[in-house]
């Protein structure tokens, strides 16, 4: 069952002769419970990309379908809430409120909406990152992979239909990247979550059972691979 | 120089608007110390002006005969200007002010002159810092400006120095960049400070400028409301001098500077690491709960509260200076307003159906006084009454006192100035009123007395002294109701030889008091007033004494009588008088409007520096918000990347404001309302007389501007804020 589809999607930045085509035509389906590396060069185009798929920009033109929703069809506002419901996205460095505690970051996707947070859940996201007992630190109290453990258990909170990781290890020792990918492995085997990852390092790109490389805007191979299961 | 060249210029081109806050607080500060150095000049030449018309110009004196040769040889001493000889005086003025006090000596002892001889005119030297050690008196005026100044400067600097802050914070990353490529701390401390002193030399001339002008205005306001309305004051002239505005440029860049180099002096010591960590954002040390604003707001008011608490050392200058301006304003209109109300109680209002003009006159007697009937038949008059004061004493035995007095304690209360006790008796005080003739004899008729001009009318009053509510005092009977009688008569004591006495019949014990302009045992609640008649007087002067040497003229115009049939009243009476004597007088209905003019001239004053105060932190708040985007640019695109809504956003903005403006209301209330109940406490002033006249409109237009400037400034913020892009937001390099 696809879960992201997009057609033809093209982003053009600027005009004559600063006109840069980002995305060139990008054809993608994705199905539920896959979990696809994104690879590709600086300047390729993928966080472009990433950021159409997190609505957080627009394409030029074309079509991306998320869960049923068509992403070109939402204004901002509408935008801001399928972001905050079907999708949940990491970044490389982290973007957790630095006034807020770690519990209350993992839960403002749900406090936004007013809905109390089933609290089990959270356990169990906490628990199995690791994160139980750093509740109530800020932020700026933790280590980066604890910073990014956080980040991963706040997109996780709502059940998003696609999780996006923008270079997710990228400001991480070997230790944490590890461990970072061994958990977003975890949660997209364990909770069937779709996961889309972008990173220029193959090594990290060997995780997931799909790479997709792009270059110059468009998908050059798309490959599936047998990985091998965790225990 | 390099950095600001090819850095600072253009950074100050392209974010004119983060530095409002700096211009305005420069602005404001070079705007008060003019004013006060402006008003600080002015003072200091009006008072060398009042002195040299009250005592004279001199510098030194010698007191004594001087012959034709020691005055020519004072007049050719080299430092000598002038020399003026009176009767028994040469006046001496030196060319330097600064020779009186070594030359003066050396000329009184080539002259043979005894040191005695010689004074100073220590004033008026003062006035240009030339002191003697043999000169004790304190002569405050310098000193007090300079703790003035003192105390201005390092206020403006513990509010402005923020405001600099704020702006140069925000480029902590930026200058960490500069610091990794090698700028020396120094350099980046210049930087910042060049940057400050660009910024600021246009605000600060036109500032300094400005508070010149304000100074003249407010010489012109005080002429205005003071003029005439102050014995003995001259007009004062505007004056100004290159030196003091040097004085107040030196004060405005040395204020300015401090300000600006505290924080650039900080940002030039943090290591490039620190620096490039440092994002700018909005960060807390420690965890922060803001349960009321999330109770009330949800996860928008958390974030705002937040959000409030981490800027609180950004946002420290608003936050002191709008409480502040506004606590001050509040406290300032309410107690006007009661000191209003107070006045005209406890003096136009009680007055109202007494007096229009009172004329004091010098050196007069009431008993020879001839001129009180011309006055009577004045067109317009109502009434007249011409009175003098005099202080005997009188002894009171127990007997006499009545029962209502025993009460609260008979005498037990007084203190030993007001009330001695003698071998036969109290010894009180004993204020004679002496009316003249036809008004005593009226007042008699009035009162039901027999009119006779032999005779006292006693006023038998006395307030329980032991009830402090002077303005709702509780008044009885003095002394026994049978000590009245035809045969009654009382003893008046020469005060201070009270051997000597007198013996009148007293006519009658009332409890009404002649219509003067006079409130009796105010003071000394025991003393015992006599009215009595001129004719009496006459006879019992030299027993008595203790006459006072001014005599007072009351006089009441006619009902209708209008302000400008009131003041040619009063110019008719004083015409009258001054044929023979000296004499002053007070119009109630200009003393009214003099008094309501020097209110409101107050009330502006004091309003304008609340005002210019509440603008120091408007213009925090606004440097503030125009530095949103940049700012928080971060932090906004975070809350939009978890899917917050702009909506959302604004209502948190919304909130952000209403806490910076609502905090100055929240805390100014209660604190004016503890503040009025202790003063409407200590003035026994009734709290609904207070509310039905209280300050509503003005406290509420000042605190109503407070919230609009504010939510302008976040509206301004949040138009920018926006207009973020949340692609380019999280694309940016510095996301950390």
């Amino acid at each position: 069952m696809n879960i992201l589809t997009c057609e033809k999607v093209t982003k053009v930045y600027g005009s004559g002769e600063n006109r840069v085509t980002a995305l060139d035509g990008i054809d993608l389906t994705v199905d539920k419970g896959e979990f696809v590396a994104i690879v590709g060069a600086s300047g390729s185009g993928k966080s472009t990309l990433l950021h159409i798929l997190g609505s957080v920009d627009k394409p030029t033109s074309g079509t991306v379908t998320i869960d049923g929703t068509d992403l070109s069809r939402l204004n901002q506002t509408q935008a801001a809430i399928f972001r905050r419901r079907k999708v949940g996205l990491i970044y490389q460095f982290y973007n957790l409120i630095p006034t807020l505690t770690v519990r209350k970051n993992i839960l403002m996707p749900l406090s936004l909406d007013k809905k109390k947070p089933n609290k089990e859940y959270l356990e169990k996201i906490a628990g199995s990152l690791g994160i139980s007992d750093k509740f109530e630190a800020l932020p700026n109290q933790l280590s980066g992979g604890q910073q990014q453990r956080v980040a991963i258990a706040r997109s996780l909170i709502y059940r998003p239909a696609l999780l996006l990781a923008d270079e997710p290890t990228g400001n991480l020792d070997q230790k944490n990247s590890r461990e970072i990918m061994d958990m977003l492995k975890l949660s997209n085997r364990n909770l069937e979550q779709t996961i889309v990852l972008i990173t220029h390092d193959e090594k990290v790109a060997l995780e997931a059972d799909r790479i997709i490389t792009i270059e110059d805007g468009r998908i050059q191979k798309d490959e599936r691979r047998e990985v091998k299961k965790l225990s | 120089m390099a950095m600001w060249k090819d850095y600072s210029s253009g950074y100050i081109k392209n974010n004119r608007s983060s530095g409002m806050a700096v211009v305005v607080a420069a602005f404001i500060s070079a705007l008060l110390l003019s004013l006060l150095c402006g008003e600080f000049y002015n003072l200091w030449k009006y008072e060398i002006e009042r002195i040299e018309r009250e005592e004279g110009s001199w510098q030194s004196r010698i007191t004594g005969e001087l012959s034709e040769e020691a005055i020519a040889y004072i007049q050719n001493y080299a430092s000598v200007r002038e020399v003026t000889v009176n009767e028994k005086e040469a006046d001496l003025y030196f060319l330097d002010r600064r020779d009186v006090l070594t030359d003066t000596p050396r000329i009184a002892e080539a002259l043979g002159i005894a040191p005695e001889a010689v004074s100073y005119h220590y004033g008026l030297l003062a006035m240009y810092l030339i002191r003697s050690p043999q000169d004790t008196a304190p002569r405050l005026v310098f000193p007090l400006f300079i703790v003035i100044t003192g105390l201005a400067c390092i206020s403006l600097i513990i509010i402005i120095h923020n405001s600099f802050a704020v702006s140069m914070n925000a480029r902590i990353h930026q200058f960490g960049i500069f610091s990794s490529i090698g700028a020396t701390p120094k350099q980046i401390r210049a930087c910042l400070v060049q940057e400050a002193a660009v910024l600021c030399a246009a605000p600060v001339l036109a500032g300094d400028l400005l508070g010149i002008f304000m100074g003249w205005g407010l010489v012109q306001l005080t002429n205005v409301l003071l003029g005439s309305s102050v014995p003995g004051r001259h007009e004062a002239v505007f004056g100004y001098h290159p030196l003091v505005f040097l004085l107040t440029l030196s004060l405005t860049v040395v204020t300015i500077w401090i300000s600006a180099w505290l924080p650039a002096a900080r940002l030039s010591r943090l290591t490039p690491l620190e620096a490039i960590r440092n994002t700018g954002e909005l960060q807390l040390k420690r965890r922060k709960n803001s349960p009321v604003l999330a109770f009330f707001s949800g996860v928008e008011g958390e974030l705002a509260g937040n959000a409030l608490k981490a800027q609180r050392k950004a946002l420290r200058t608003a936050t002191l200076s709008l409480v502040v301006s506004s606590l001050a304003f509040t406290l300032m209109q309410c107690f006007f307003t009661l000191s209003g109300i107070s006045t005209r109680e406890t003096y136009f209002e009680r007055y109202q159906n007494v007096w229009d003009i009172m004329v004091t006159v010098r050196d007069a007697e009431v008993d020879s006084f001839e001129e009180a009937e011309e006055i009577r038949n004045l067109s317009g008059v109502a009434s007249a009454v011409v009175y003098q004061k005099a202080m005997a004493k009188t002894i009171l035995t127990e007997d006499q006192i009545s029962e209502d007095m025993k009460a609260f304690g008979g005498f037990v209360h007084a203190s030993g100035n007001d009330v001695v006790q003698t071998d036969s008796g109290w010894m009180v005080n004993a204020p004679v009123i002496i009316m003249d003739d036809v008004s005593f004899l009226a007042y008699c008729e009035r009162i039901g007395a027999t009119p006779s001009v032999t005779g006292a009318v006693i006023r038998n009053r006395i307030r329980d002294v032991t009830n402090p509510d002077f303005r709702h005092p509780e008044e009885t009977s003095y002394l026994r109701e049978q000590s009245a009688g035809e045969d009654a008569t009382s003893i008046l004591r020469q005060s201070g030889n009270e051997a000597v006495t007198a013996e009148i019949p007293v006519l009658a014990y009332t409890e009404e008091v002649p219509v003067l302009r006079e409130e009796y045992a105010t003071l000394d609640y025991y003393e015992l007033v006599h009215f009595i008649p001129a004719s009496l007087w006459r006879e019992i002067r030299d027993q008595v004494g203790g006459c006072e040497g001014e005599m007072y003229i009351r006089i009441l115009g006619k009902a209708d009588a209008q302000p400008a049939d009131l003041a040619a009243l009063q110019d008719a009476a004083v015409q009258i008088v001054s044929a023979k004597y000296t004499a002053e007088s007070e119009n109630r209905v200009q003393e009214y409007e003099s008094n309501r003019k020097m209110m409101q001239g107050m009330m502006a004053i004091f309003g304008g520096f609340c005002l210019l105060l509440a603008v120091i932190g408007i213009g925090n708040v606004f440097s503030n918000t125009l530095g949103f985007v940049r700012q928080r640019k971060r932090e906004f695109a975070r809350y939009m990347s978890v899917g917050m809504t702009l909506a959302e956003i604004r209502k948190m903005f919304c909130i952000e404001a209403l806490v910076i403006a609502g905090r100055p209301i929240l805390i100014t209330v209660p604190m004016a309302v503890l503040a009025m109940w202790y003063m409407l406490k200590m003035s026994y002033l009734e709290v609904g007389i207070f509310l039905a006249e209280a300050p509503y409109i003005p406290i509420a237009v000042f605190l109503l501007a407070v919230l609009g400037t504010v939510a302008l400034a976040y509206y301004l913020g949040w138009r920018n804020v926006r207009k973020i892009n949340l692609a380019e937001a999280l694309r940016d390099d510095t996301m950390m």
